[in-house]
């Protein structure tokens, strides 16, 4: 909970975070959106004062409605987390600007996203599946995703009973449902 | 740019019992499609003298199924695909129909080697989900358990460090050493690998007298056998100089590359997250933490060595840990059914292999909306391609050992 | 006759086939045993003496190529119960007492594998590529000395025919590297043909020291000069050249530490990927095979070949007793050998079993005597070992001889187990920048030490 690192990113990024900046625990948290998120990350990486260096994770998120893209950051200038979530991705097209500028090492996680979601990465050199066969059609990790649809076109045919093609009634249990509260 | 040995036409049909007999010969690890990204464009195409060695998922030795292909002008490395997936088994989304508790047996199976760090950190993301303080008994424990395969895992690095190169005696060696700290921990857990051991808010079982014989005894003569193990290897001319040189990395390219652990400590960067960012009660613990290639950057035999030094100071932690346990509850008292509350939570560990992290959001009910667990073997194999350069095809096995990855994190 | 009608009816297709060829053997039998003991017989006699020489020649021949498989059996063996050893672990201990048959049965598995070729491969060229291998390995047993006079062919140029046929094995891992249309196996035959042909030129170049101070290449020759005292092993004269052929020879026979044409864990099998049963075989043994040979190498060149360290004739001359035989004859003791024939045994065989049984261990008393018959029959076979070490020449010289051998292959075994490899490219630097200028070095030193000596 470090009081100083919120005053800093909000006196830093006035305008451009999507929210108060949020803390619980020994973790800091800052919205903003995909525009401002290369210059963010950038002023995060080269300032003096906030060198936040060490890229710790990149993980997506499908929040029902809409895709996040979260990273979490360390410095050794303060001793909090920070997550910065890159928030209000379209389901259908959700494109973010990539870090493989910033962090080459980035590179992996973000086609892990992109194979797991969908979520393209504009930058990365190297945008193709990294855990799933080249020519799978889905993507797994989204609430949306039936084994139906793709099994179907699997040569195993669609033989076992979940793999036939039909939409269940009620749709599989983490698919869009209520508004999910996530705050 | 030869695209012509791209769009060979695939002629097999879906079922791959048929071999049609335009397929025989076309052995090219090649995809059959045309490159979508622009490095595979510049990879999957050949200059002149060029060819593609596929190491295969099963190979000898690529730790666990991983496909490596390799881009080879005679002896030399040009450059270097991993294609993972071949272990992938959808543990996150699992997890996203699992309960809380149940995950901690789910995610076991990442870095199977080293299975206590991988129950580690969901269990404090849940902790801090539900605001559940330990109690310092299980902390300590926990912390010891940890230490301990952490040294069990290092001594296997050891061996299978040597095995890549040829040497046939470490790793039994090794395995000597590890298989007493595992039935050690059977001895508490019920379990040599893959342990089910952490529950969110404690552990499961307390130490016994079994375990605790078994470790006196251990740690009674465990520093000469770390340093008789060493004497193995550390003279052994061919192993240095088959070590020395290869892989370097330097400050920039272990902070760029997002790499965590040994290798970036190998690599003149101090950053543990057990004093860069405490958890549990190391705080409260005396021990350093080792920093090699200081000046210009690590090598392999940087990161081998590392790793040696690491195990003398987990063998100090055991000791601090074991003396001052403290009495009291293992588990903190807890709903059975857990509903944690809407929120997120990142916590991470030191893991042997570097930074382990879960990012967890729940929304209310008893499974987590999303689970995303942060491997570090999966980020330091970025870092083969990048080393690889240029090297002779002996050395990729001497890197990628050298960086000790686990097949079952990295394609979680 | 209706019985055997019937009989004929209800036989298979097989016995229809066997039952009457096994009567025709027993009508024909007698008759061509009685020809061939009078007429076939004493012709083919007659050809063998009047060409002994090549008699001789088919015998050698026959009996190198026999004995070479279990010298493989056996080097195979040791290597798996050492290195286990050296592993802190048991190795074999299944089959056979301790595990000793595991090597055949090893072999008989390797025999019983499918034997197929991959589609793509060069099909001819696949087949016959180990044949080669093995070819070039066991054809070099024919000069080499086993004892005095126990030679296949004492060729006068010897060390040349060595060296031109251990060259041939480059082509044969070669070819069998390129025929498998696998790219592991290209490597592993490309590594091989590099590492084998940079590797042998010191390897012949420090034997030509070896040449100038012996005056012959005549490889019998060179054992019979080393004869005497240790100190005429030609170890002691050139010891530089001594350890620029051992190490060559490790490159040479592909062994750890400069295993890499087979490394298993880069490049699966390296050029022996694609081969499965019996020609696999062919390759194992052949390895082993060169293993054993270049052991023998090293003692017949610098070792002393079949000669004893120490001359114990020699010794007693100087003492002025008379050289050590023991003869007797047996005849003249007459009705006692009967006697000691008959009771010997019970008394050794008791006298040995009574350890066992009022010992500590208190064994029944049928297992010591079961124990104690085996004990005889051990003392007795190092007794008549011993007599015919000392009667017989040739007994002590193999007995030397397979010795040393076999203590150079526990060297490369030993090795084996204990480093790890090297890479191709410290391989070759280390074969032209270190061994060829030593090699170089030790031949210009000895031939300057020659002229200098001769003119004093």
């Amino acid at each position: 909970m470090d009081r100083l690192l919120r005053k800093r990113l909000e006196t830093r990024f006035d305008g451009k975070l999507l929210g108060p900046v949020r803390q619980r625990h020994d973790e800091t948290e800052i919205h903003v959106g995909t525009a401002d998120l290369v210059e963010i990350m950038n002023a995060l990486h080269d300032e003096a004062d906030l060198k936040f260096e060490i890229l710790a994770d990149l993980a997506g998120v499908d929040t029902g409605d809409q895709m996040q893209v979260t990273y979490h950051l360390w410095s050794e200038m303060t001793p909090d987390w920070l997550r910065v979530i890159a928030d209000g991705l379209p389901r259908d097209n959700p494109r973010i600007p990539s870090l493989t500028g910033l962090w080459p090492g980035a590179e992996w996680m973000e086609r892990e996203t992109y194979d797991m979601f969908g979520i393209i990465f504009e930058g990365n050199r190297d945008l193709r599946r990294i855990y799933m066969p080249p020519d799978y059609a889905s993507f797994p990790l989204r609430k949306d995703f039936y084994l139906a649809d793709d099994a179907a076109r699997s040569p195993g045919g669609g033989v076992r009973h979940m793999e036939q093609t039909h939409v269940p009634a009620q749709a599989s249990p983490n698919a869009v449902r209520r508004t999910v509260k996530t705050r | 740019m030869t695209a012509s040995n791209h769009h060979q036409p695939h002629l097999s049909s879906d079922d791959p019992r048929i071999m049609l007999d335009g397929e025989i010969g076309q052995f090219e690890s090649v995809p059959p499609y045309p490159p979508r990204t622009e490095r595979e464009a510049e990879f999957y195409s050949l200059r002149d003298g060029e060819m593609f060695l596929n190491m295969g998922p099963q190979h000898p030795s690529t730790h666990g199924v991983l496909r490596v292909v390799l881009k080879i002008n005679g002896e030399r490395v040009v450059d270097l695909d991993p294609v993972l997936g071949y272990l992938h088994r959808g543990v996150e989304k699992l997890c996203e129909n699992s309960d809380y508790h149940h995950i901690i047996s789910q995610v076991d199976p990442l870095e199977y080697v080293s299975s206590l760090f991988t129950e580690w950190a969901p269990v404090m993301a849940f902790e801090k989900l539900l605001d559940v303080t330990v109690p310092r008994r299980a902390e300590y424990i926990r912390v010891l358990t940890g230490e301990l395969l952490r040294v069990s895992s290092h001594a296997l690095y050891q061996g299978w460090m040597a095995l890549d190169l040829g040497g046939l005696a470490p790793i039994l060696y090794s395995f000597i050493e590890r298989d007493e700290i595992v039935e050690m921990l059977a001895a508490i857990t019920g379990q040599r690998m893959l342990f089910n051991y952490f529950r969110i808010g404690g552990v499961n079982g307390d130490l016994n007298h079994e375990f605790m014989s078994r470790l006196g005894d251990w740690m009674s003569r465990a520093l000469k056998e770390h340093e008789t193990n060493i004497g193995l290897l550390n003279e052994n001319e061919i192993f240095v100089r088959r070590m020395r040189g290869i892989g370097r990395v330097d400050r920039d390219m272990a902070l760029k590359m997002a790499v965590t652990g040994p290798n970036i400590r190998a690599a003149g960067v101090p950053f543990d997250v057990r004093r860069a960012h405490p958890y549990s009660v190391y705080p409260e613990l005396d021990f350093n933490i080792p920093v090699r290639g200081s000046n210009g950057g690590g090598d392999s035999l940087d990161r081998y060595l590392l790793r040696l030094d690491e195990v003398r100071e987990s063998l100090k932690i055991i000791d601090q840990c074991l003396h001052n346990m403290p009495d009291g509850p293992i588990m903190a008292r807890l709903p059975r059914l857990l509903r944690p509350r809407p929120g997120r939570a990142w916590a991470a560990v030191e893991a042997p292999r570097g930074l382990y992290g879960t990012y967890a959001i729940s929304d209310g009910t008893d499974q987590p909306f999303r689970m995303k667990i942060h491997d570090p073997s999966f980020v330091n194999m970025q870092l083969v391609g990048q080393l690889m350069k240029n090297n002779l095809i002996a050395d990729t096995m001497a890197v990628m050992a050298s960086l000790d990855p686990v097949m079952g994190g990295i394609d979680k | 006759m209706t019985t055997v009608s019937r009989s004929w009816g209800n036989m298979t297709t097989t016995g229809k086939v066997v039952v009457p060829l096994l009567l025709l053997v027993l009508v024909l039998g007698p008759i061509a045993t009685v020809a061939i003991g009078s007429w076939i017989g004493p012709w083919i006699v007659g050809l063998a003496s009047a060409n002994l020489p090549i008699v001789r020649f088919l015998v050698a021949v026959t009996g190198v190529l026999l004995f070479s498989i279990p010298t493989a059996f056996i080097i195979i063996y040791m290597e798996l119960k050492v290195i286990a050893f050296m592993n802190l672990r048991v190795g074999p201990d299944r089959v056979g007492p301790a595990g000793a048959a595991h090597s055949v049965v090893a072999g008989l598995k390797v025999l019983s594998k499918e034997d197929f070729s991959p589609n793509a491969a060069d099909r001819t060229v696949f087949t016959w590529a180990p044949v080669l291998v093995f070819l070039t390995s066991v054809m070099t047993f024919l000069i080499l000395p086993f004892g005095p006079d126990l030679v296949g062919m004492k060729l006068n140029i010897g060390v040349l025919y060595l060296f031109s046929i251990g060259g041939m094995t480059v082509v044969g891992l070669l070819l069998a590297g390129w025929s498998s249309f696998n790219k592991y196996s290209l490597l592993g035959g490309l590594r091989a043909a590099a590492q084998v042909v940079s590797y042998e030129i010191p390897l012949t170049l420090s034997v030509v020291g070896l040449i100038l101070l012996a005056g012959t290449m005549n490889v019998y020759t060179l054992g019979l000069q080393q004869s005497g005292w240790f100190t005429n092993w030609y170890v002691f004269r050139q010891p530089l050249g001594a350890l620029i052929f051992f190490i060559a020879s490790i490159a040479e026979a592909n062994r750890t530490p400069f295993d890499l044409t087979e490394a298993d864990s880069e490049i699966v099998a390296g050029f022996a990927t694609e081969y499965s049963g019996m020609r696999f075989g062919f390759l194992f043994f052949a390895e082993y095979v060169n293993v054993f040979l270049v052991s023998a190498l090293i003692t017949t060149f610098f070792f002393g070949a079949w000669n004893a360290p120490v001359d114990i004739n020699a010794i007693l001359g100087f003492f002025n007793i008379a050289p050590i035989t023991i003869s007797f004859e047996l005849g003249t003791l007459g009705i006692a050998l009967l006697i000691a024939i008959a009771v010997l045994p019970l008394i050794l065989t008791l006298a040995l079993a009574a350890p066992f049984y009022f010992g500590k261990t208190q064994r029944p008393a049928w297992q010591a005597l079961v124990i104690g018959f085996i004990l005889f029959n051990l003392v007795g076979i190092g007794i008549l070992g011993l007599i015919a070490y000392v009667n017989v020449p040739w007994i002590a010289g193999i007995t030397w001889f397979f010795l040393k051998a076999f203590a150079f292959v526990f060297v490369f075994v030993w090795m084996r187990g204990t480093f790890p490899r090297v890479r191709i490219d410290q391989l070759m630097g280390f074969a032209w920048k270190w061994l060829l200028p030593a090699a170089l070095l030790n031949l210009f030193v000895t031939a300057a030490a020659i002229i200098v000596v001769k003119s004093l």
